[in-house]
């Protein structure tokens, strides 16, 4: 079986990104003759057909090329739920500062966010990754996988980086927080 | 939740600014302490006001007004003052949320420039939720934005929908005659029971559902069917003026 075939086969399958890991185990591949194959896929995917190969939330997996995005669109008829300002600013603030709880984005921004940050877990960007041991033991929040994948970031790192001291970019360190 | 006001210590902390309410004691899974120190803690947002039930603490608030000789009314209404708050934040984030973001969300007043320092992260989640709008995946629900893949009704309008549907309910009694205080069945209940109605052979609405049957009947007969449409179990057409349905699989032509 030739390898790329076999890549583009599995990952035509899959409806979630899907690493290279599981992609050299299903194929009984290295994992480097994996990532060979994948950027030889991505480069040919890249000068002819609809599809492309992309890296997103810690996997690959195929979209539709921007240019068919207004006929995919009116194919399937998505509804309009982009995020709006003030869940953006929420978002923002958990993404640099988690594991944080709301007394900590609100102090931020200097209003109330718990609607916001309820708002954000209802559509799965955001999710509880703790409890913070001090008293009435507040609830920590984290990104999640969907955020990454909303926002066609592979992993947090991809994030802008800021001039804040004490900006913390790495994912939430459950040990840390004392989970 | 057992309230033990007598176990309240008196506190001194005056949650209101000047007058403390009454030594209230709170005890629940999630929080112990007074009265006050709860009011504190939710307005710092340092307790999760979901997880403690409010209804134990107005049974602790009415025995104290029951019991209290009330020389102090400033203390008693310090304690409605601070109930009414907790009510009104655990109402607050009790309504569900799929609601437009409310205007109070937005800043009114930005603190030093930490909200501003994540200007630049804003901006740049902004361009990427703009960019990634524009690629499609398999997943309907890998998001931003919801979407289905579309199913064909055929030569069915909406229109002839709800003309069936209209004749359908002419069709119901007015009241109830069985047992009035039946289960109410859910949905996904319901289109088990139309699965089991509905078989290859094309049939109408009046001919699918079980006689008699009441308005409320017809109506959760009609959305479980319209449901089942949608998840293309059923089959639909047009045969004369009338609209038919039978098992999407190895329907009869």
């Amino acid at each position: 079986m030739n390898v790329l075939d076999g890549l583009e086969a599995l990952l035509f399958v899959a409806d979630a990104p899907t690493t290279i890991e599981a992609l050299a185990v299903a194929l009984g591949l290295t994992e480097g003759q994996v990532a060979q194959g994948l950027e030889v896929l991505e480069a040919r995917l890249e000068d002819k057909g609809s599809l492309k190969l992309i890296k997103i939330a810690g996997g690959y997996q195929f979209c539709t090329k921007p240019e068919f995005a207004e006929v995919v669109a009116k194919f399937l008829k998505p509804q309009g739920h982009k995020l709006g300002r003030g869940l953006m600013e929420v978002l923002a603030i958990v993404a640099y500062r988690q594991p944080v709880t709301i007394a900590d984005v609100d102090q931020i921004r200097g209003v109330q966010s718990d609607y916001s940050l309820r708002a954000l877990v209802e559509r799965r960007l955001l999710h509880e990754v703790g409890r913070k041991q001090t008293p009435g033991r507040p609830v920590l929040y984290g990104t999640t996988q969907q955020f990454l994948h909303q926002f066609k970031l592979n992993d947090l790192a991809d994030l802008p980086k800021l001039d804040v001291e004490g900006l913390a970019l790495s994912p939430p360190n459950l040990f840390d927080v004392g989970l | 939740m057992a309230p033990r006001r007598e176990l309240a210590e008196t506190n001194p902390i005056t949650a209101l600014g000047v007058i403390a309410p009454p030594p209230i004691h709170i005890d629940s899974p999630k929080f112990e302490g007074s009265l006050a120190t709860l009011f504190r803690c939710v307005k710092d947002h340092k307790v999760q006001l979901l997880d403690v039930p409010l209804a134990p603490v107005c049974e602790a608030y009415f025995a104290y007004l029951i019991n209290a000789t009330l020389d102090d009314l400033d203390e008693a209404a310090a304690a409605l003052t601070v109930l009414a708050y907790l009510l009104e934040r655990k109402a607050w984030a009790l309504l569900p949320s799929l609601e437009p973001e409310p205007e109070t969300e937005e800043p009114m007043e930005l603190p030093a420039s930490s909200a501003h320092e994540y200007g630049v992260a804003i901006e740049a989640l902004k361009m990427w939720q703009e960019e990634r709008s524009q690629n499609f995946f398999r997943s309907p629900d890998s998001g931003p934005e919801i979407y289905e893949l579309p199913y064909s009704l055929g030569d069915v309008k909406p229109d002839d929908l709800a003309r069936a549907f209209s004749r359908l309910l002419a069709k119901a009694t007015l009241h109830p005659e069985a047992n009035t205080a039946k289960a109410r069945r859910s949905i996904s209940q319901q289109m088990l029971v139309v699965l089991k109605a509905i078989n290859t052979t094309w049939r109408s609405l009046e001919d699918l559902i079980d006689q008699p049957f009441t308005r409320e009947d017809a109506v959760y007969f009609f959305l479980a069917l319209l449901e089942l449409v949608r998840l293309g179990q059923v089959g639909i057409r047009m045969e004369e003026e009338s609209v038919q349905f039978a098992r999407a699989k190895g329907v009869t032509k």
